[in-house]
């Protein structure tokens, strides 16, 4: 598979979407370059009895039969996936054993880290510098600046307590600015992961979820546990608490639409779907047609404008294209999404 | 309890762990088996479980039969096509992770001289393609990477290519080797996490006993020897005729209710004669390996002439969520001290912890296990608890979010939740003991999900008595028990719910009837609570109602508000009192928990982050150091550390 390179001002218009690099295939004009496709880091838990061990697991791409197709190594315990932005065949896999690495978009994979690192739940690579990578854990996060090859603590200004991170994302205008969603709070980091400094202004509780927008890269969105969602509009410069109906939910899931930040998703336990079309001002609850009101992940589609993919508990992944009304069943059924996205991935290396 | 009096050199089947004894300055009284016959007992026992394990192997069904069998059937060159078919099925659809790994590993190595091509074939190309999980506790890491080295050290020259992590044999060998010295580094300087648990003692001898019996890197094969003896004394020093006692970091029901179905149990049969046989697939593996404890083991074990009193230092997992004010840090992870007593008779062991939550979903806080000559089939065990459970448990442990993590564990621990549990810590329950008096205290919130605590009346606690004065009193083989409970409450069939006896939780359930039918618990629904206990052999009285008179006129001052609060005047004459959320008292004096030993008592003794363990008996020692990766016998009294 062939490299795909970006330019900064190219990095720029594309806005990464987080950890999750959804917007990658859009500046990738490459050929070599995969389509950009849902992807889900899953373990099938419903069908779990008397086992610890997941029916099945792993990081599954839907096809374009609308299928979904396993990709990469079979691994217990998969969190996340990461396409480099600037080369799409370097791919990482945040998982229990640590960090997978594959430089050849797939076909190889290799364990990056050692015994050291272990319950990886994010991999974050730098957009401008696919050597420099992050690795948010729930013992705390790594950085490394050869790619993966080796890796150093990055918890320097943060409390002993608030090491476990459940979202990390680099900021693609800002490369040196990387925002943690810890269990203490939102932690930032203006120098690349050299020290952090907790952000006040967010509670001080377990971040479970922070996006961005593409569109308008002002827009930060997050999902707390227990203290509902909050939203900055002035990139990170202030934050209010929105979506009133969240108040105080556990919220695992929150999505910015790529193509129109004014378009918020946000949801968890017992809670639906939440909508904004007019960047957070209001919200309405789309349940209608769910499977389930226990909602952990969202994506907007970059290809599909408007459509918000959503992963339910245990009783599948649904789609809507018409803001909710109603909503279509994506599959996946049993499965616990760890994280959704898109990303350039192939269907089947 | 003498050793030989001439100096004896010893070297095992095992490299380099060679033991020397002196002669003693005075001549033995006290005949004991020579290290000679201890050695002859020990290859009988190690026969006849091997023996045993043959009879279970169904060579004639091409579609049973565990690794462990297969391994056991190549190494004896016995049942080949049938071991080679359940080889390349085995591997054909690996699963298990690490309980995978390590019986694989057992096929590789004993088995060695009689796999064939096609053999080593199927094990090659399960090794290349199955990518095991590397768990989420101690034991799965260590299975793990013992597995991970000794594999990685029979294909030595293989690239990155030939292995599921995309790493090079070098590179795994280095990587698991540097994983397993550090925890041995860990546990011998702060602790096991996963201390002292009658379940989970079998997945830290079994990869132990895979390096000792095999491994070539003789480094590490020497200190696996020596974690082995190191993890077998913790036990020999807190068991009864082979049934472990006390605390317990983990326990599944069946074995909390009937203590000889736990693996430990098997081990003091293979390696001390104690108890009765168990089949246990980790112990044919320890038979396997060629380890032999050493002779002073089997004396610790087996001397239970004077009472006594042991302490230990452990700690709990590391925590990644809610740590706590009282967790500390080792080398940037976060856990909690774990103070344990025990106080160990010829008939029985009391022992505790502090209370609190100290380990996820399957703490022991404290235990009473009694003396029995033959224990297999029967409940010689008393304990109490608050069956609590939280996602705030699950999430120190488990990087499960909020909502999921508890419905996740009762997937496979599935009593987690039920309101009849028997197993588990609360953060409401405090425990303060003193040698055969304990005292309980809980101050649960309103609104907490089973507002009560359970204490469990075993089938074989018989002549239960309830008192009028308000002591139930009760006999467990040897000993009688005294159980004051501070709040009334109502008895109940153990498994109240039926969750268990209609069969879930598949092998945690298995054989009910056998273990978990006939007992009884007393449930107290009272959010300030508490209760005294009393133990006492049933030879210090001349009948049951002497002990009874006995108990009843000892001094009890207790009230509940505004919390509980106990004084109570022991058999032994010790002055317990205990309030809630502030330090035990014994005789008038705070327990200090600044200078708890690693091990302290008459046969364990080792001094926080010494990586160091005095085994004593008599004048006779063993000291393990781990600084120096040595192992050295030697003559000497030495006085017990104790805080």
């Amino acid at each position: 598979m062939k490299r795909a390179s970006l330019t900064r001002l190219a990095l720029a218009a594309s806005l990464l979407s987080g950890a999750f690099a959804a917007t990658v295939a859009r500046a990738a004009a490459n050929d070599a370059t995969p389509p950009t496709r849902l992807f889900a880091a899953a373990a099938f838990t419903k069908a779990q009895k008397n086992s610890s061990i997941p029916t099945d697991a792993g990081t599954f791409v839907r096809g374009d039969d609308g299928e979904w197709h396993s990709f990469g190594p079979k691994i217990q315990q998969v969190s996340s996936a990461t396409v480099a932005p600037t080369d799409s065949s370097l791919i990482f896999l945040a998982c229990g054993n640590g960090v997978m690495r594959s430089r050849d978009g797939g076909a190889t994979w290799r364990q990056v880290t050692g015994w050291e690192i272990s319950d990886v739940i994010v991999v974050a690579v730098d957009p401008t510098d696919a050597d420099r990578v992050y690795a948010a854990s729930a013992w705390g996060i790594w950085r490394s600046t050869d790619g993966g090859e080796s890796w150093v603590a990055s918890r320097d200004g943060m409390d002993r307590n608030d090491m476990f991170t459940r979202t990390f994302i680099v900021d693609p205008r800002k490369p040196s600015r990387l925002l943690a969603g810890t269990a203490g709070g939102l932690y930032q980091s203006t120098n690349y992961g050299e020290s952090w400094k907790r952000i006040e202004a967010v509670p001080a509780v377990n971040i479970l979820r922070l996006r961005h927008g593409v569109a308008d890269p002002a827009v930060w969105l997050l999902g707390t546990e227990g203290e509902g969602v909050w939203l900055s509009t002035d990139d990170g410069e202030s934050w209010q608490t929105t979506a009133p109906g969240l108040a105080t939910a556990n919220v695992y899931g929150v999505a910015v639409d790529p193509s129109n930040s004014d378009h918020l998703a946000a949801g968890g336990w017992q809670t639906g779907v939440h909508l904004s079309t007019d960047r957070g001002a209001t919200w309405h609850v789309a349940d209608q047609g769910l499977p389930s009101r226990n909602l952990l992940a969202f994506a907007f589609d970059p290809a599909h404008g408007g459509r918000l993919w959503a992963s339910t508990f245990e009783e599948g992944t649904v789609f809507s294209d018409d803001g909710g009304k109603t909503w279509q069943d994506g599959g996946l059924y049993g499965a616990l999404v760890n994280d959704l996205g898109f990303l350039p991935l192939p269907v089947s290396p | 309890m003498k050793f030989q009096p001439s100096i004896v050199i010893l070297t095992g089947l095992l490299s380099g762990l060679t033991f020397t004894y002196a002669s003693p300055a005075t001549p033995a009284t006290d005949p004991a088996p020579s290290h000679a016959a201890l050695s002859l007992d020990y290859e009988a026992r190690r026969q006849a479980v091997l023996a045993a394990a043959r009879e279970r192997i169904d060579a004639s069904n091409p579609d049973a039969g565990g690794l462990h069998q297969v391994a056991l059937s190549f190494a004896d060159g016995e049942n080949l096509d049938w071991a080679r078919h359940r080889l390349a099925a085995l591997m054909a659809e690996p699963t298990g992770a690490m309980f995978w790994m390590y019986p694989t590993v057992l096929v590789m190595k004993a088995g060695a001289a009689h796999l064939n091509e096609e053999d080593w074939s199927h094990l090659r190309e399960a090794w290349r393609t199955y990518f095991p999980y590397r768990g989420d506790t101690e034991n799965h890491w260590l299975m793990y990477y013992s597995s991970l080295y000794l594999a990685a050290e029979t294909w030595p020259d293989l690239g990155p290519e030939g292995w599921y992590n995309g790493k090079s044999s070098a590179e795994n060998r280095a990587e698991a080797k540097a994983y397993i010295l550090e925890w041995m580094r860990i546990t011998t300087s702060y602790g096991q996490g996963e201390y002292d648990s009658p379940n989970y003692i079998d997945p830290y001898l079994s990869p132990l006993a895979l390096l000792a019996g095999w491994v070539h890197d003789a480094d590490l094969r020497h200190r696996a020897e020596m974690m082995m003896t190191y993890i077998i004394a913790d036990y020999a020093a807190e068991q009864i005729n082979g049934n472990y006692g006390g605390a317990f970091s983990r326990i599944y029901p069946k074995h909390a209710m009937q203590p000889a179905l736990g693996a430990s149990s098997g081990y003091g049969w293979l390696l001390f004669g104690l108890g009765d046989m168990i089949p246990q697939s980790g112990v044919e593996l320890l038979a396997l390996s060629g380890y032999r404890p050493p002779p002073i083991l089997h004396a610790i074990a087996t001397d239970r002439s004077k009472p006594y009193e042991h302490f230990e230092l452990k700690r709990t997992r590391w925590r990644m969520r809610h740590a706590g004010p009282e967790a500390i840090e080792i080398d940037g992870l976060l856990t909690q001290p774990v103070y344990k007593y025990s106080y160990v008779t010829a008939d029985h062991i009391l022992g505790s912890t502090s209370g609190g939550l100290l380990q996820p979903i399957q703490q022991r806080t404290w235990s009473l296990v009694w003396r029995e000559e033959h224990p297999l089939g029967r409940a010689n065990t008393f304990f109490a608890l608050h069956p609590f459970h939280s996602p705030v448990e699950g999430t120190m442990y488990f990087a499960a979010d909020a909502d999921v993590v508890t419905d996740l564990i009762a997937r496979s621990k599935v009593d987690y939740n039920s309101p009849d549990k028997l197993v588990g810590g609360s953060p409401y329950e405090e425990i303060a003991q003193s040698r055969d008096a304990l005292i309980g205290l809980y101050d649960i919130p309103p609104g907490t999900d089973f507002p009560y605590i359970t204490t469990f009346f075993s089938r074989d606690a018989v002549d239960r008595v309830e008192d009028p004065s308000g002591w139930i009193f009760a006999r467990g083989g040897p000993t009688y028990i005294a159980y004051r409970p501070l709040a009334p409450g109502d008895w109940k069939p153990a498994n109240w719910t039926g969750l268990l006896k209609g069969g879930a939780g598949a092998w945690i359930a298995s054989g009910y009837n056998e273990w978990g039918a006939g007992h009884d618990t007393y449930v107290s629904e009272h959010l300030k609570n508490g209760y005294v206990v009393q133990v006492a052999a049933v030879d210090a009285y001349p009948d049951y109602a002497a002990f009874q008179n006995a108990v009843k006129a000892l001094s009890l001052d207790y009230s509940l508000d505004p919390v509980p609060h106990v004084a109570f005047t022991a058999l032994d004459g010790t002055r317990l009192e205990a309030t809630y959320g502030k330090p035990a008292r014994i005789n008038g004096r705070e327990r200090s928990t600044a200078n708890w030993p690693l091990f302290g008592g008459p046969f364990l003794n080792a001094a926080r982050e010494s990586r160091s363990l005095l085994l004593t008996h008599g004048a006779e020692n063993l000291q393990l150091d781990f600084n120096a990766n040595r192992a050295t016998s030697f003559v000497k009294p030495s006085a017990p550390l104790a805080p």
